[in-house]
């Protein structure tokens, strides 16, 4: 555990001198100048790609949209784990979660969906509190009391039956707030999309996540194991749409995890 | 007491001025909700839902959907600079597939509806351009944020642009287009495309 602990805080030490030098200016991980967190920090501009240069050259419109875009270095890799994960999903995981879905009943899947989110509170708490979402964190901490004693351990969803908002703020989310840029792209085998900077916030949160703590042997892989079938089980069809209206699959899903990030962010 | 009441009628009917009057004012919700409508009567109607009525159903939403959706500014948008670039014959070859496919995609999400709420949740209008922000609650009580923007041509409001859970549909195939086109040509977007709508 100790060891892990410090190749973290060795990851995000390269990391924070990475984005050092590809912005060419000192970026401070914490600016206090700037007010506790709540001074949204857009993207460096170190992270624009040429893409956005060569948008330039057009008129700008009103109501047109930034055309930002991700750099991706290692896009031969990347296209080769987004292949692997491809295969992963139509050979194994699809048929897993079509098998898990005919047997347990859309409300036992729900249950365990709820179960599993109500559990991750406190990555959101301290990433609510971290970004100086003070609100946010309270009515998270509401919503937790809520559902793990009337919602019977987390299994039914009462908070959001009485309108408190669920404020997914994850470390990734964060980072971006305290000014990191995401670095590039990176897709993982098993994991999918990310960036070098939601990786790193993806590592820290794992340490806030209970289910990391379930013991030795298999519990927790078992238990993230089943979360990922239950999820999956929820939204088959939605990587096939995906796939069936991109001309470039892996692009299309790229720019769609940075756009839907970009968002998450600004919220 | 008659007065008052003279004086409340009067308020009434200048509200009711106010919320009418404007030129556009509530217009770009309506268009949006125009559509969404026929399109979940058409998905609701229990006579289409018969196989055998599949293709009469697609046809009918595809109507609906043309009403709402500009495609030869969703085309222009999406291949960006690289519009200018191309000619007349080219334009209306590329708006003709890629309209098809937009229109394929956007049937393929709605057909699926069933026991899904749309609520609106607002608008912002500035000039020509507005946006109207919708919110679908799934049956599942998953809510998901849609952004509709749009822009008047001829008197009146088109959607050029639909925003899901922050992922504009524009941008995502313009990111894949100019991808394509850095690594070969317009005939090989061309192409490709073709290939994806003939699926």
């Amino acid at each position: 555990m100790k060891e892990t602990g410090l190749v973290f805080v060795i990851a995000i030490l390269c990391f924070v001198s990475l984005e050092d030098i590809s912005s060419g200016q000192s970026t401070a991980i914490y600016a206090p100048e700037k007010g506790f967190g709540v001074q949204r920090v857009e993207l460096s501009s170190s992270q624009t790609s040429s893409l956005q240069v060569e948008n330039m050259e057009e008129e700008p419109e009103p109501g047109e949209s930034s055309g930002e875009e991700v750099p991706d270095p290692l896009e031969p890799v990347n296209r080769a784990f987004f292949e692997f994960n491809d295969k992963l999903y139509f050979w194994v995981l699809k048929p897993v979660a079509t098998g898990y879905k005919t047997v347990v009943p859309e409300e036992a899947r729900m249950c365990v969906r709820n179960f599993f989110r109500n559990l991750a509170f406190p990555v959101r708490f301290v990433n609510n509190v971290l970004q100086g979402k003070f609100f946010g964190a309270f009515e998270e901490t509401c919503g937790f009391l809520v559902n793990s004693t009337v919602g019977l351990g987390g299994l039914a969803d009462i908070a959001a039956a009485v309108d408190l908002k669920r404020h997914e703020e994850d470390l990734g989310q964060t980072l971006a707030v305290y000014g990191s840029g995401p670095a590039f792209y990176i897709h993982w085998p098993f994991f999918g999309p990310s960036t070098l900077r939601d990786t790193i916030g993806m590592a820290g949160d794992t340490f806030l996540d209970p289910v990391t703590y379930l013991g030795d042997y298999w519990y927790a892989p078992g238990a993230r194991g089943l979360n990922v079938v239950n999820e999956t089980s929820l939204k088959i069809g939605d990587y096939e749409s995906l796939k069936k209206a991109a001309l470039d699959p892996y692009v299309a899903l790229r720019d769609a995890y940075y756009q839907n990030r970009l968002s998450k962010i600004k919220e | 007491m008659r007065r008052k009441g003279w004086i409340g009628i009067m308020l009434l009917a200048l509200w009711a001025a106010c919320g009418l009057d404007p030129v556009w004012a509530g217009v770009p919700t309506e268009k949006v909700k125009e559509t969404t409508d026929k399109i979940l009567a058409i998905v609701g109607d229990p006579a289409l839902k018969d196989p055998a009525q599949a293709i009469q159903r697609r046809e009918r939403i595809r109507k609906a959907v043309d009403e709402m959706c500009d495609w030869e500014e969703m085309s222009r948008r999406s291949l960006g600079r690289h519009w200018a670039k191309r000619n007349e014959q080219e334009r209306k070859e590329f708006v003709h597939f890629f309209g098809q496919l937009l229109e394929r995609t956007y049937i393929d999400k709605v057909e699926g509806y069933s026991g899904e709420k749309v609520n609106y949740i607002g608008e912002r209008v500035d000039g020509d351009y507005a946006e109207v922000d919708v919110k679908i609650v799934t049956k599942e009580n998953t809510e998901i944020p849609v952004l509709y923007k749009l822009r008047t041509r001829d008197q009146r409001w088109w959607v050029y642009d639909i925003v899901i859970e922050g992922v504009s549909l524009v941008n995502n195939y313009r990111t894949q287009f100019s991808d394509i086109m850095a690594k070969s040509s317009f005939e090989g977007l061309l192409k490709k495309l073709k290939e994806k709508t003939a699926e």
